[in-house]
């Protein structure tokens, strides 16, 4: 492996990344890409070099890829950057979906780069009273006109580089990473549980499954390397009712009838200008079980989560 | 702070030890005093590897499940018997979530696959919701059989334990069936009486009907070959009810 080249590179996902993949191999080249001035992204071990970029530019993307991805001579291209707000729009649009796009289409023609890994997310998945509680790859996406942009978004990213697959020269792998838990990285359910009280749906208490930083990081890094094409789940450890959730980060976990739940989360939003959590976005798996199935990760990438979550998140 | 989770307290289904637990001791008092259960043939039960067990359905509200759910936990096997609900029991607040936690699971193809490659006892009741909310005048006949059941009793190569469920099928006359679509059921049945009434159950297990030696797994694709499989599935849960209504004293009794 000579080099990849990491977008997102200064989340804590990225950035993590970025330092798993510099360690393992001291000889390999890595580009770590931010929408940041170098002056503002974090420190990295010496055999990475940082670019700013904003991929949502078509001009910044070939600059990167036939500049320094190209001098660096990469041959691979891990895509972690999505929009963390979940204020979604024209933006988080063309960051989410047509950035996906077109790296994809540079990287078909590119000298080099002969490997694509994408973060994808388990939020994908389709699930509701029908649907199987325990998720494999086969599970019908969430293409219903009633899904949020956010959510219709993150499925049309992952079916870009689907579609690709075995039609490009590229070697793609897609990665439908379980909600990652933590600050700083876009996790709706990690804004849900800053609050003291949670309001639940009265009567529910649907099953989640979590995953933990370094679980991802090392599923990313396992994709770089592996001979396979594919998707893949990526599961975390936790494995627990939204109630034992909200208990072990030591909040209240309040019922409310679930119609109320929506204009409540609203009111919520409207008095506290920052708050992030969008009861629209999480409406379904507040309500039915989603649990990915990580058979196919395990027996191809040899890929099993480790790393339960510490609480609180 | 440490991690207060305890990774083996819920099965990715939601099914939990302290469910289940609880599931039994609501179930206990109807099972042993109100139908007096009695079970005949419980031995036709494997104590390990994958199972489907079907029976016939009926009675307005689904205290037959209960009682057969009850019932199978006196079978000395590693995990509780998995229960096949309908589609909208997962949109029933309290209902949804208490039927997972004592090892119920929506049915559908790839959760039923799982099941069984996992060795787990999975119950059926292949009638459906036509089952239960047949008229009074149609016990004991089968309402629709589903067949489901036999493609994959074919393409797992496991057996299939017919069940009979004698006293339910009295147990809770309906005046009426109101048109209402509360939480995605398909209506609201209104009984006669506010409480199932104390009939005495029976339930006639019968001798497991395997598959794996008249069929390969592929034929659970041939709509003929499991026609035929459920056909037989279906005769013996008739004989089995047949022999159960000869063999009891009295609705009552």
């Amino acid at each position: 492996m000579s080099g990849v080249l990491v977008t997102g590179a200064t989340t804590p996902i990225g950035e993590a990344l970025v330092w798993r993949l510099a360690r393992e191999q001291r000889e390999r080249r890595i580009l770590a890409v931010g929408i940041e001035p170098p002056e503002r992204a974090p420190a990295f071990p010496e055999n990475v070099t940082y670019a700013s970029a904003d991929l949502s530019r078509s001009r910044d993307l070939r600059r990167l890829l036939f500049g320094p991805a190209r001098d660096l001579a990469l041959d691979a291209v891990v895509h972690t950057a999505f929009h963390r707000s979940a204020a979604h729009g024209e933006a988080g649009h063309r960051l989410n979906v047509e950035a996906t796009r077109e790296l994809l289409h540079l990287c078909d023609r590119h000298p080099t780069i002969r490997r694509f890994v994408l973060r994808s997310f388990a939020e994908v998945y389709r699930t509701d009273a029908h649907e199987p509680v325990v998720i494999d790859e086969e599970q019908p996406l969430d293409l219903s006109p009633h899904a949020p942009a956010w959510i219709r978004d993150r499925v049309e990213a992952d079916l870009v580089a689907c579609t690709r697959m075995g039609m490009s020269p590229l070697h793609i792998v897609v990665l439908r990473a379980a909600e990652c838990v933590a600050p700083g990285v876009g996790s709706q359910l990690h804004d849900y549980l800053q609050p003291r009280v949670c309001l639940t749906p009265l009567g529910f208490d649907p099953m989640l499954h979590l995953l933990s930083i370094p679980d991802l990081v090392r599923a990313l890094a396992l994709a770089v390397e592996t001979p396979r094409q594919g998707v893949f789940n990526v599961p975390g450890k936790d494995i627990l009712p939204l109630s034992a959730a909200i208990r072990a980060q030591g909040r209240i976990a309040l019922g409310v009838p679930g119609p109320m739940l929506s204009p409540l989360y609203a009111l919520r939003r409207a008095a506290r200008g920052g708050a992030e959590f969008r009861y629209d976005l999480n409406k379904i798996r507040l309500h039915f079980g989603a649990v990915l199935d990580g058979e196919r990760a395990r027996s191809a990438l040899g890929f099993v989560p480790e790393h339960a979550l510490v609480w609180p998140v | 702070m440490s991690a207060p989770v305890d990774p083996h307290e819920y099965d990715p289904f939601g099914m939990s030890r302290a469910g289940v637990r609880l599931g039994r001791a609501i179930a206990h008092p109807m099972y042993a005093r109100w139908f007096r259960v009695q079970a005949y043939g419980r031995d036709h039960l494997p104590a390990r590897g994958a199972a489907i067990v079907v029976a016939n359905h009926a009675g307005t509200l689904p205290f037959d499940a209960a009682m057969l759910w009850r019932d199978l936990l006196e079978v000395p096997r590693e995990a509780p018997p998995r229960f096949v609900v309908d589609h909208f029991v997962p949109n029933l607040p309290f209902v949804g979530t208490f039927f997972a936690r004592t090892g119920a699971v929506v049915g559908n193809r790839p959760t039923f696959h799982r099941l069984l490659s996992n060795g787990e006892l999975v119950v059926v009741f292949p009638e459906g919701t036509a089952g239960i909310g047949k008229p009074f005048r149609e016990r004991y006949h089968i309402a629709q059989w589903r067949v489901g059941h036999a493609e994959l009793a074919i393409r797992h190569g496991v057996p299939v334990i017919p069940a009979a469920i004698i006293g339910s099928e009295e147990q809770m006359p309906a005046i009426a069936k109101l048109p209402l679509r509360v939480f995605g059921a398909p209506y609201l049945p209104l009984p006669v009486t506010p409480l199932p009434l104390p009939v005495h159950y029976a339930i006639h297990y019968g001798a497991p009907i395997s598959f794996a030696s008249r069929f390969r797994p592929e034929e659970g694709d041939d709509p003929r070959a499991v026609d035929a499989a459920a056909n037989e599935t279906r005769a013996a849960v008739e004989r089995l009810i047949a022999d159960g209504l000869r063999q009891r004293r009295g609705i009552f009794r």
